[in-house]
């Protein structure tokens, strides 16, 4: 970005620009880019999941405003924007506005560490993966501010399940992305990223492989738990079915939203939305490559020599990031359109009693995955370093492969024996013929 | 055990899945339910007194509004109590067509009964837009018939009121072939989906005895193990000739409630397939041409009682000679059922309340008449 910026201030217009004008106008114009993205995001991932819930579900979907509905979320805003502005006159006013705020605010600010493509990175720094959890609890707050200033019982019911739900599934999500940190031994998103190049994951400097950006950390058996881990509790991060246990509209109407109405409820809907983007975005990003895909890395080495190219590879690294954001939005949608929500207690129990042990035993896993790629003579493994690097991927990858699965079997047994204490009726109930006088 | 405040909430009468304008006051300890007081009479529209005050004839189209959904089976309830109340006779053919109004009203309840269950479970409305695709095919059916889709007024005393028209019985016949693959669609859905198990079973359990001193009927009864089925228990019309059998549950939970219906849709479909068979074959029209419709009953009373997919429906008539009912009460079976709610939610968590409330399937217009 900033070598654009100086190629079209002093190289194109020549104007001479100091170093300190080309960064403000570069986070300017970052600033700006977000701040349009996010509620553009918004309104298209609105229209996405009406239009494939509604395919699901053997409907048309909105297809009336604009060229097949396109418009609708324009419709809806305005709607929104026009609608009366209702407060509880037992409200705590001062509260009840300020959980808008504190709601939408930090979802803006996790899209801020994103890598939308090579050297795209709006805020890059070392501990950006810890940043982007950290902010996205805040918004926590704000929903316990909206569930109990609304004064209403239901909004009281919601934000107590929506704080139980964030506190219990943000352990296994952020343990579950310790596991990649130790792999790649980086807490910086962009360099998790980077180190997802190549064909092989976390084996990058292979000689004569291509790099086609397929090293994606999914395809070995850490990042693989790790992510079915991460995206369960992504879901209920996110409050998508079958987790959206605090807006369960059949039983407490809207959860903590029930008192909100026109815009201050577009704030909550608005805030929803982008954080599942930015849950989506960071999956893609963790376990998914980012914008890792064939033909970045070598548009972007042949954007040494003309400026066209980098701009390319920026392009194509953006497209890649949000087919695969997509993607997996469409997965959120898709399972909303199947399945129905867990009960409280049942959410709990799959959290603290499943995932959680799951994702320590992955984090162990991912410490044998580093030792048997980085360690050698220095810590008294020189048998290792004899090896090479497939011979040593190889073995890492076998271990953390049984470890895992022994695991995931042992959990998975576990927590059905412990459901089995209560009668299992399925196999017991006979239906058929019975004679009457 | 930490003690905390117990909490009252009011769940309902506005209410996303309270099934129209019903309200639960609720006590909930957390979300535990400690207690729970199911509130009526919202709907409550005077419809008995205003049924003695309007002939017999008049009342029929009044009882569709009754269960909106089922408006088929309520007439049928109401055309045999006047019938027994008058001494009036039944051509085969029109008991025949009784019957098949019948069982179609059964499987669309059933199957919508089932996506409204799955949706209080909060499913986004796809088992339910399922179960409505059936049904638009089915009221294309009543449609054909008697000219209305929901409000059919189709029962006339002493038959039906018009014959079938030519292009029905193709058209059944079609749809009869395509809907046992809906029945195992929902079943698949139901069985094999681990949430869905997880949420309804042991839960809202209904003891036999507790149903029988409730007097519960319908599939809640059948689900908690009593063969009960009027069709078979107090044969009416031409069910004496199919060959057809009554679910029961084992434990009685939401679950059983959800295969019981299952169960149930297909038992339907067995005995469309044998009254297809038989109707050709059947004496007599559509409607017994010597039955006067503004009748004038004799001095007394009559009860008449259907199975509908809801439970006994029932109608108590006292005439006093006039072309006026003298008394005219409705046993609804919603209404009945909905009575042990509050024994079979104690303990449940909030969630389960609106779980086990979708699997009693009520209807509004029938308890609060």
């Amino acid at each position: 970005m900033e070598a654009l910026i100086n190629y079209l201030l002093n190289t194109a217009l020549n104007l001479h620009a100091p170093e300190w004008v080309i960064l403000l106008i570069r986070h300017l114009l970052v600033a700006t880019i977000l701040f349009l993205v996010v509620p553009f995001q918004m309104l298209l991932l609105t229209y996405f999941e009406r239009r494939v819930i509604a395919r699901m579900q053997d409907r048309v979907g909105p297809n009336r405003v604009g060229w097949e509905g396109v418009l609708q979320p324009i419709a809806d805003a305005v709607k929104m924007f026009t609608k009366e502005d209702i407060v509880p006159a037992a409200a705590d006013k001062g509260v009840h506005l300020l959980a808008t705020g504190v709601v939408v605010v930090p979802t803006m600010f996790m899209l801020s560490v994103l890598p939308w493509g090579p050297g795209m990175t709006p805020v890059d720094f070392e501990t950006s993966l810890l940043f982007f959890f950290a902010i996205s609890s805040v918004s926590a707050i704000g929903l316990v501010m909206g569930g109990w200033s609304g004064n209403n019982k239901f909004s009281l019911l919601g934000a107590m399940r929506a704080v139980a739900q964030m506190i219990s599934y943000e352990m296994p999500a952020i343990l579950s992305i310790l596991a990649l940190v130790l792999m790649t031994g980086s807490m910086s998103i962009s360099k998790i990223v980077e180190a997802q190049g190549g064909l092989i994951a976390n084996l990058t400097d292979l000689p004569k492989v291509p790099d086609l950006g397929l090293g994606w950390l999914l395809f070995t058996p850490v990042g693989f738990l790790a992510f079915v881990c991460f995206f369960i509790s992504a879901l209920a991060e996110g409050e998508r079915t079958p987790f959206d246990i605090p807006e369960a509209d059949s039983e407490i109407v809207a959860g903590y939203m029930t008192e909100y109405s026109g815009m201050k409820f577009g704030m909550f809907y608005l805030a929803q939305y982008v954080l599942n983007f930015a849950l989506c975005a960071i999956t893609a990003t963790l376990f998914f490559g980012g914008w890792q895909g064939p033909g970045v890395s070598q548009l972007s080495a042949m954007g040494a020599n003309n400026q066209l190219f980098s701009i390319l590879a920026g392009a194509l690294g953006v497209v890649y990031l949000l087919l695969k954001t997509y993607f997996f939005f469409f997965t959120m949608v898709w399972i909303r359109g199947a399945f129905p929500r867990l009960r409280i207690d049942q959410l709990m129990g799959l959290g603290w009693k499943f995932l959680l042990p799951l994702t320590l035993v992955n984090i162990f896993s991912a410490a044998i995955w580093a030792a048997c790629i980085h360690w050698g003579p220095e810590q008294g493994l020189a048998f290792l370093s004899a090896f090479g690097p497939w011979k040593r991927w190889a073995i890492a990858f076998l271990s953390t492969l049984v470890i895992n699965l022994l695991a995931a079997t042992l959990l998975v047994r576990i927590n059905s024996s412990a459901e089995s204490s209560m009668p299992k009726l399925v196999e017991d109930q006979k239906f058929g013929a019975v004679t009457l006088p | 055990m930490l003690k905390t405040q117990e909490l009252q909430i009011n769940i309902g009468p506005q209410h996303p899945s309270t099934h129209g304008v019903f309200r639960v006051l609720v006590t909930v300890d957390g979300e535990t339910v400690v207690d729970l007081k199911p509130v009526f009479g919202y709907l409550h529209r005077n419809h008995e007194q205003i049924a003695e005050s309007n002939t017999y004839l008049q009342n029929m189209p009044y009882t569709d509004r009754l269960d909106y959904f089922n408006s088929m089976t309520n007439n049928h309830a109401y055309a045999l109590a006047v019938e027994k109340l008058a001494g009036i006779e039944v051509p085969e053919r029109a008991e025949y067509l009784r019957v098949i109004m019948a069982e179609l009203t059964r499987i669309f309840n059933h199957g919508c009964a089932l996506g409204f269950l799955v949706n209080d479970m909060g499913a986004w409305q796809t088992a339910l837009a399922f179960g409505i695709r059936e049904r638009e095919k089915i009221l294309d059916l009543f449609e054909m018939v008697s000219g209305a889709r929901m409000m059919c007024n189709y029962f006339r005393f002493g038959g039906v009121a018009r014959d079938l028209p030519e292009e029905f019985i193709p058209r059944l016949k079609e749809l009869m072939i395509a809907l046992p693959s809906y029945t195992d669609e929902v079943e698949k859905m139901l069985r094999e989906n681990e949430i869905l198990l997880i949420r309804s079973e042991g839960i809202g359990i209904l003891p036999p005895e507790l149903a029988i001193s409730y007097s519960v009927t319908g599939p809640v009864l059948r689900a908690s193990g009593i063969p009960y089925d009027i069709r078979k228990a107090d044969s009416y019309s031409v069910y004496g000739r199919f060959d057809f059998d009554v679910p029961v549950g084992t434990v009685g939970d939401v679950y059983d409630r959800f295969i019981i219906r299952i169960e149930e849709m297909r038992q339907s479909l067995r005995i469309l397939t044998q009254a297809l068979e038989q109707l050709p074959d059947a004496e007599g029209g559509h409607i017994n041409p010597k039955a006067r419709q503004a009748v004038r009953p004799p001095v007394g009373d009559a009860y008449g009682r259907v199975e509908t997919p809801k439970g006994e429906l029932g109608f108590y008539l006292v005439s006093d000679g006039s072309t006026k009912p003298y008394r005219y009460k409705v046993r609804a079976p919603s209404f009945i059922n909905l009575t042990p709610l509050a024994d079979m939610c104690r303990g449940y968590k909030v969630a389960d309340i609106i779980v086990i409330l979708g699997s009693i399937d009520i209807v509004m217009g029938e308890v609060d008449r």
